[in-house]
């Protein structure tokens, strides 16, 4: 599977495609939607940064509380280090921005593995009061630890998350995060964390306030479980992910061996490979505590080769 | 008799008996209160060398194609799955349609040549200002591309890191690459043709995804001696969450009928896991993007319009990411197969299928003239319609744009 379709919202606002040059359509207030700001992958007419400048003159970018950069040139070879230095060069006429999201491209436009990113902090540097980030794309993605006070969500989407990234986040102070979405990919796709990697996080000693967690589209998925099985974040939770992974009997029974779970809103393990029994049994054990438990199985089909290797995929991988 | 006829009209259809498609045509005729069609098998044309139809009969061609004696004929393959042999398909089929003689045609020899040869196809629409993807083997005088290894210098002379290799002579997707590659040595192939180890290539109903250069050189190197021709890949635009395409069917230069397409790879064929979507959601989008439907049609019928003696075409229309942009992928002459779809609204078509509509607009082209005074009432225009029903051959400002996605802001 791919991404397929662009962000609708963002930050609880509707995404809205800032028009290109020739369009002559009515703008929405700078407040009321998330400017999606877009250039192409192939053939652009117009380069990002041509864009965001004409975005800055066309909009009270005061008041604008939510970006979204869409595609950059040539985004399957080239770092968006142009966008996040135009972005930071901004920084005093968007004085207002809360949500900022690196990298909405859809499948058709650069898969999400061949998507370049870039070392994404200086945005948190420069923007001190953001609440929400979020990147797709895991190639050259880079995140040095960092302290950030207001940072309430970070979101990683990517086919391969790479271990210094995931080390990065785990020794980052970010005592305002409550929500935390890294999709840990596979290692084809540069994907190399370990479920030790993890453990910074797991702890959550440097994250006071998470309430949602989602380690997931894992290849690992079972050994992800198995450590959230026994992390000590898990007791302060309202929702854990492990969903869009690879996740068998084994991590399933981790989960059903660890400690209890009954205290969750909401487990979603969905597009998983467990067998029915185990299925039946985190059915009983959680939902009588009033867990919602999201367990459907969506394109989570195993292949067989000849020789009889039983092959499972993340949900999104390319 | 149809009253106010001087005489009932009467069509041939060239096909494959049996074959749904000339099934729905047949019974799109006898519901014009006409007698059934004379059906001429393709495998007598192909026998005889030919074909004879009288003065005063409306003959309509038909696909040549789900008939394994027929094709074999044509392609000099015994198994229909395989892919080879479309360079021989294409001289047999065309040099056939040369041989049918007289009747009043609704199609034309030298406009299915083109139509049927994706780089002469490309050039013709090109040249009438009709968006296209970038192609570097458009036309007849562009380069051969001989194998793999043409392939890739073409990419690299036209910086084309995405593209679409297509047979030539190919339809419905059979024989196509979309390849897309990036620095590193990266590159992905996803096609539904299958290698076999001793290196014959069939057509499968299954997406494969090639990241190995050698197996995508192998097949590209095993396809090229039928003719090859290359496109840029546009990126679709999306329609919950898969990309989208349209094919709108043109009759007599008007966009009648049209069907979105979405699939979650970069193939949209419906035997290739493609899906109908929903043509009133990708209308709202085209609107809420700041273009106009009108124009989206008029580029569909400007791409018919090139071939103007041919009744219908079934034009493969690829919105851009955004649908704001549109470019023309196919022209298609047997691309009519919409089974029980009726016609736009404000189209002329409204509660007629494709088959319908071509009945109505062949006997307006060929019919016996109807008594003043007596409309035919397969002939009724709504005088009111803004779409018009002229060839929409007028110049537009954006004419002169190829080799990326047409503005229709």
């Amino acid at each position: 599977m791919t991404i397929g379709d662009h962000l609708h919202a963002f930050h609880g606002l509707p995404a809205f495609t800032f028009p290109g040059p020739e369009a002559k359509a009515d703008l929405p207030a700078p407040d009321s939607v998330a400017w999606r700001v877009t250039s192409d992958v192939y053939d652009a007419d117009e380069e990002w940064e041509s864009a965001f400048a004409r975005f800055l003159d066309a909009v009270d970018t005061t008041a604008v509380r939510a970006l979204i950069v869409g595609a950059w040139q040539e985004a399957y070879d080239t770092e968006p280090s142009g966008v996040v230095e135009a972005l930071v060069a901004a920084r005093d006429r968007l004085p207002a921005l809360r949500a900022l999201f690196v990298g909405d491209m859809v499948g058709e436009e650069c898969e999400i593995s061949w998507i370049h990113q870039t070392d994404v902090t200086p945005l948190l540097a420069a923007f001190p009061a953001l609440e929400e980030l979020g990147v797709r794309g895991g190639t050259q993605l880079r995140f040095p630890a960092v302290r950030h006070e207001a940072l309430r969500r970070l979101t990683m989407q990517t086919g391969g998350l790479p271990a210094d990234v995931v080390r990065g986040v785990g020794a980052s102070d970010l005592p305002a995060l409550e929500h935390l979405d890294l999709w840990l990919g596979t290692p084809d796709y540069g994907g190399d964390s370990e479920a030790s990697d993890l453990e910074p996080i797991l702890s959550g000693a440097r994250l006071p306030r998470l309430r949602h967690l989602a380690l997931r589209n894992s290849e690992m998925q079972d050994a992800v479980a198995a450590a959230v099985a026994s992390a000590p974040v898990v007791a302060r939770l309202e929702t854990l992910d492990l969903s869009m992974g690879v996740l068998t009997d084994e991590g399933a029974a981790a989960l059903l061996g660890g400690q209890p779970l009954t205290h969750l809103k909401t487990l979603d393990l969905h597009h998983h490979y467990i067998g029915e029994p185990l299925l039946e049994r985190l059915s009983q054990t959680l939902e009588p505590a009033g867990v919602h438990l999201y367990v459907d199985r969506g394109d989570a089909e195993e292949d067989q080769d000849g020789d009889g290797t039983v092959w499972r995929y993340v949900a999104v991988g390319e | 008799m149809t009253p106010g006829r001087p005489a009932a009209a009467r069509f041939a259809v060239v096909g494959n008996p049996d074959n749904r498609r000339v099934t729905l045509f047949a019974d799109a005729v006898r519901a014009a209160g006409l007698p059934g069609p004379r059906l001429v098998p393709w495998a007598d044309v192909l026998r005889d060398g030919g074909a004879d139809f009288a003065p005063d009969e409306i003959v309509r061609l038909d696909s040549p194609g789900e008939d394994a004696h027929v094709d074999r004929l044509l392609r000099g393959t015994d198994d229909p799955t395989r892919v080879e042999g479309s360079a021989r398909w294409y001289t047999a089929f065309t040099s056939a349609v040369r041989g049918l003689r007289g009747g009043l045609r609704l199609d034309d020899p030298d406009d299915l040549a083109v139509l049927f040869d994706k780089r002469r196809c490309h050039a013709v629409l090109a040249a009438a200002g009709v968006p296209v993807p970038a192609s570097p083997t458009s036309g007849p005088g562009a380069p051969p591309v001989r194998g793999w290894d043409d392939a890739r210098a073409l990419m690299r002379e036209h910086r084309m890191a995405r593209l679409f290799v297509k047979l030539a002579h190919g339809s419905s997707a059979s024989g196509v690459l979309a390849v897309e590659s990036a620095g590193g040595g990266r590159i992905r192939a996803t096609t539904s043709v299958e290698l076999a180890p001793d290196g014959r290539l069939f057509n499968s109903l299954r997406i494969r995804r090639y990241t190995d250069e050698r197996q995508i050189a192998a097949v590209v190197d095993a396809l090229a001696p039928d003719g090859l021709h290359l496109e840029r890949w546009l990126p679709k635009a999306s329609q919950r969450g898969r990309a989208a395409d349209l094919r709108v069917v043109v009759v007599d230069g008007r966009a009648t009928h049209a069907v979105v397409r979405t699939s979650a790879s970069p193939l949209t064929n419906l035997h290739l896991g493609g899906r109908r979507g929903d043509l009133d959601e990708a209308r709202a989008a085209v609107e809420s993007a700041g273009a106009r439907w009108t124009d989206v049609l008029a580029v569909c019928e400007r791409a018919a319009a090139c071939f103007p003696r041919t009744l219908c075409v079934g034009v493969d229309l690829l919105p851009a990411v955004g649908w704001r942009r549109v470019a023309v992928g196919e022209v298609n002459a047997f691309g009519d197969l919409l089974p029980r779809l009726t016609g736009l609204p404000g189209s002329g078509a409204e509660g007629r299928d494709t088959y319908a509509a071509q009945v109505a607009a062949a006997l307006r082209r060929h019919g016996p003239r109807s008594t003043p005074g007596s409309p035919d009432p397969q002939d009724v225009d709504d005088p009111g319609d803004p779409h018009g029903k002229h060839h929409p051959l007028h110049p537009h400002p954006h004419d002169t744009r190829t080799g990326s996605a047409h503005a229709i802001a």
